[in-house]
């Protein structure tokens, strides 16, 4: 037997043995920290950087020192770091090259702590340097303006900048047509003869047409100029009816756009009013008024951690990974027959994480369970069970969540259940409004399945009792309407994408303070709607403030050019006689006058005649009248 | 490679026993035929290295083995898909699953657990053939090659001269 043992063979076999091991332990932490670093950096998109890691052997496992994962979105501060982290390790999956940590222990486990350097990725960096301060530019305002918008009663500003009105379509319409027929009309206006130019031409009129015709010649010369000056105005005359035709089609256009331009404001008007009517549903808009920021906030940061944790507990590529494995059968390599067990070997599993987080009202236990990339190895999803550890002014607390991705799609579920949460000087933010106290109890459940988001939250209040220290109307008849209310609900939901759920809010808080605020609204409403008013005549006079003038001028160029009109026309008619014409228009003067003189000499004769027969007739008259009186004297 | 071969050369004109060249490339079937990085073959090295067998034969044995089972590998995932889905057997292999040892031998691998039953089929096949033809070799056939024109030429060249080297 003896010779068939080779005694160095084994000697060499244990001395390679033994080196593989000494090496495998020096290089296991760096080459733990360095796939730590990198892979964790990749998941972050931030550097994750480890302190120390070494290997312990009772149990068997590492020991992480000092890391900090740095949040990608703000590289001076750390998303979260650690102080210590113990993880017990099994051995022999680790030759299978399966990661098996039973349990990972954290302690001094911190949140948003600062960094003394930046933690942004080298390359990101230089990547996002161009874009980041265009979105944080873009996104700033936006935000801003989303929240400002989301959370308040829309302005009479913010209403006619945010919907698209007739006035301003309309009034860009004839603002451009006003524009293009003020230029048509004075380039009209400007080929017309002024009121010099017709002066003149009165003036030729009477040097030709007036006086005697010395001769012949002297007659021909005032019939070329004659005729020449009528060519000129029938040109003007021409001119004139042109610019009358420019005047008056462009007057119908602009009047025609004017009339639907003024009636632009009064369905303007009618649509926003039917819109943004502030009736029973409006009041809805007021508990998001009152609550809105802070269900905002908390839902905003709720799916913060959610985005920022989800990477280190499930695989983004889980449910494609699910797919692949099923149909991994490349020749050469064959497949691994996975049986039942209550030890099943993904690739990397931590069976438990346990973590205590610090927050202001105390303290949180956090444990996470089965976290791998590979949940239907394990036929388990990764849970989460956070509970609230003598937390001040809160009975309990219990976040309860699963992140299923077994089968495709995945889906991430998660309860909340607080109750007896005490809630005291609590600014509600709107019109001066504060919570003194309330008892409050919160149930909400979450849902994420491929990507979006279906969230439910009650928050009960009780025993509540509001107070308000600003003066306004509005804050004295709110705090006095919810002086007499006790207890009350609010519901909020999220909906859709996850990157950007819709948020509402609902309360039977509203229905409460809707009978209340039933006359302040109708006030309200009437105040938005002469603010509306106004804007909208305003918007209107800034588009057709100066047509009324434009008008005038129109009408005045058009009366004018009737004047001219009837004066070349009056001109135009003019003739101009002939010589002979004169010569016989002189014989018949003459003969004129002749007659005339006969007819004077006729009437003066007649005339003579009759005053001398009206001389006898008073004669004979004061005569019988003479002696009459004697008789009448005889007879007395 | 040449003194790989060399030695092998060597150890079936020694007088080395016919027995260990062959147990060489018996344990080689095992090595060659299945994925070279499972623990079982950790025992195999290990066998091999303990054992006085001829290690060059078990190096060329494993390299040759390694591309026979290009084609045997389909065959080898075939049986292993049907022995680990077999129901009959379905109890005992899970009773295996429960093991961490058992798993981290990838037993539960078509490919692994089908070429290591097919070289385990082959050990004893391979040991005596192989043994057979070793005896054979030097009996009958290394006269009858050491006349050949081919071999005088390779004993002129520089693998000759590794060889003989390797032989003093």
């Amino acid at each position: 037997m003896k010779q068939w043992i080779r005694w160095s063979g084994l000697a060499g076999f244990i001395a390679i043995s033994a080196l593989f091991v000494l090496v495998w332990m020096f290089a296991a932490g760096p080459i733990i920290k360095y796939s730590i670093e990198t892979f964790g950096s990749q998941a972050a998109k931030a550097k994750v950087e480890v302190e120390n890691i070494s290997l312990t052997f009772d149990p068997f496992g590492i020991e992480i020192e000092g890391l900090q994962v740095a949040n990608a979105e703000k590289p001076m501060e750390n998303l979260l770091q650690f102080d210590r982290a113990v993880a017990d390790i099994e051995l022999l999956p680790l030759l299978l090259g399966k990661g098996i940590v039973n349990e990972v222990a954290l302690t001094g486990l911190v949140f948003s702590s600062a960094r003394q350097t930046s933690g942004a990725l080298e390359n990101a960096a230089e990547e996002n340097d161009s874009s980041s301060a265009e979105q944080k530019a873009q996104a700033t305002p936006n935000e801003d303006t989303a929240s400002a918008t989301e959370q308040a009663l829309p302005t009479a500003d913010e209403i006619m900048s945010r919907e698209p009105l007739l006035t301003e379509q309309r009034g860009k319409a004839f603002k451009s047509s006003f524009e293009t027929i003020k230029a048509d009309s004075d380039a009209a206006l400007a080929a017309l003869p002024d009121s010099k130019a017709i002066a003149s031409y009165e003036d030729d009129f009477k040097r030709i047409t007036s006086g005697r015709f010395d001769s012949i010649e002297d007659f021909q010369q005032r019939k070329k100029e004659f005729d020449a000056l009528k060519k000129r105005i029938k040109q003007d005359q021409k001119a004139i009816s042109q610019a009358s035709k420019v005047l008056a089609n462009g007057k119908k256009d602009l009047q025609s756009q004017w009339s639907g331009l003024q009636e632009a404001p009064a369905e303007d008007f009618n649509n926003l009013k039917s819109k943004y009517k502030l009736d029973g549903a409006g009041v809805a808009n007021l508990s998001r008024l009152l609550f809105g920021d802070k269900v905002g906030e908390w839902s905003q940061e709720g799916l913060y951690w959610y985005e920022k944790a989800r990477p280190f507990l499930v695989s983004e590529d889980g449910d494609a990974e699910a797919e692949l494995d099923k149909s991994e059968t490349a020749r050469g390599e064959g497949r691994f027959v996975h049986f039942e067990t209550d030890r099943p070997l993904p690739d990397m599993l931590i069976r438990q994480v346990q973590l205590a987080v610090q927050f202001e009202a105390g303290q949180v236990a956090v444990n996470v369970y089965d976290i791998t990339h590979q949940q239907e190895v394990i036929n388990r999803p990764t849970r989460i069970v956070a509970t609230g550890l003598g937390l001040k002014d809160i009975e309990s607390l219990e976040l309860k969540g699963s992140l299923d991705h077994r089968v495709a799609p995945g889906k991430d579920a998660f309860d909340l259940n607080v109750t007896g949460m005490a809630l005291n000087n609590y600014d509600v933010g709107a019109m001066g409004l504060k919570l003194d106290r309330s008892q409050l109890n919160i149930t909400g459940q979450a849902e994420v399945i491929a990507g979006n988001l279906d969230a439910k939250t009650i928050a009960q209040f009780t025993q509540a009792k509001f107070s308000s220290k600003d003066r306004t109307q509005v804050a004295v008849e709110m705090a006095k309407a919810l002086a007499k209310i006790n207890s009350f609900d609010i519901q909020g939901k999220a909906k859709g994408e996850l990157t950007s759920p819709s948020i509402s809010i609902e309360s039977d808080l509203d229905t409460q303070l809707s009978q209340a605020f039933n006359q302040r609204l109708k006030e309200k409403q009437k105040e938005l709607e002469a603010q509306l008013k106004k804007g909208l005549n305003d918007k209107l006079l800034s588009y057709g403030g100066e047509y009324s003038d434009q008008l005038k001028e129109m009408d005045l160029a058009n009366g004018s050019l009737g004047d001219k009109k009837d004066k070349l026309k009056k001109l135009s008619r003019a003739k101009l006689s002939s010589f002979k014409d004169q010569q016989k228009a002189d014989a018949k003067r003459k003969l004129d006058e002749k007659k005339k003189a006969e007819q004077a000499k006729l009437e003066e004769e007649k005339s003579k005649a009759r005053a001398k027969a009206k001389a006898a007739a008073d004669k004979k008259r004061k005569r019988l009248e003479k002696e009459a009186k004697e008789k009448f004297k005889k007879l007395f | 490679m040449i003194g790989m071969l060399a030695k092998l050369l060597k150890a079936l004109n020694s007088d080395s026993a016919p027995g260990q060249i062959a147990l060489a490339f018996a344990l080689a079937v095992i090595t060659g035929l299945t994925p070279l990085l499972s623990l079982h073959n950790v025992l195999i090295v290990f066998i091999a290295c303990i054992l006085r067998i001829n290690f060059g034969a078990f190096l060329l044995g494993t390299l040759f083995f390694s591309g026979l089972a290009y084609l045997i590998d389909p065959a080898a995932i075939a049986l292993g898909e049907s022995v680990l889905t077999n129901v009959a057997y379905q109890g005992f292999l899970t009773d295996l699953y429960q093991s961490d040892f058992w798993r981290a031998t990838r037993f539960n691998n078509t490919l692994v657990l089908g070429s290591l039953i097919i070289a385990l089929i082959a050990f004893i096949p391979v040991l005596l053939i192989s043994r057979w033809l070793i005896s054979v070799y030097r009996n009958k056939l290394m006269a009858w090659v050491e006349k050949l024109k081919i071999v005088k030429v390779l004993k002129a060249s520089k693998f000759y001269k590794v060889y003989e080297a390797l032989a003093e």
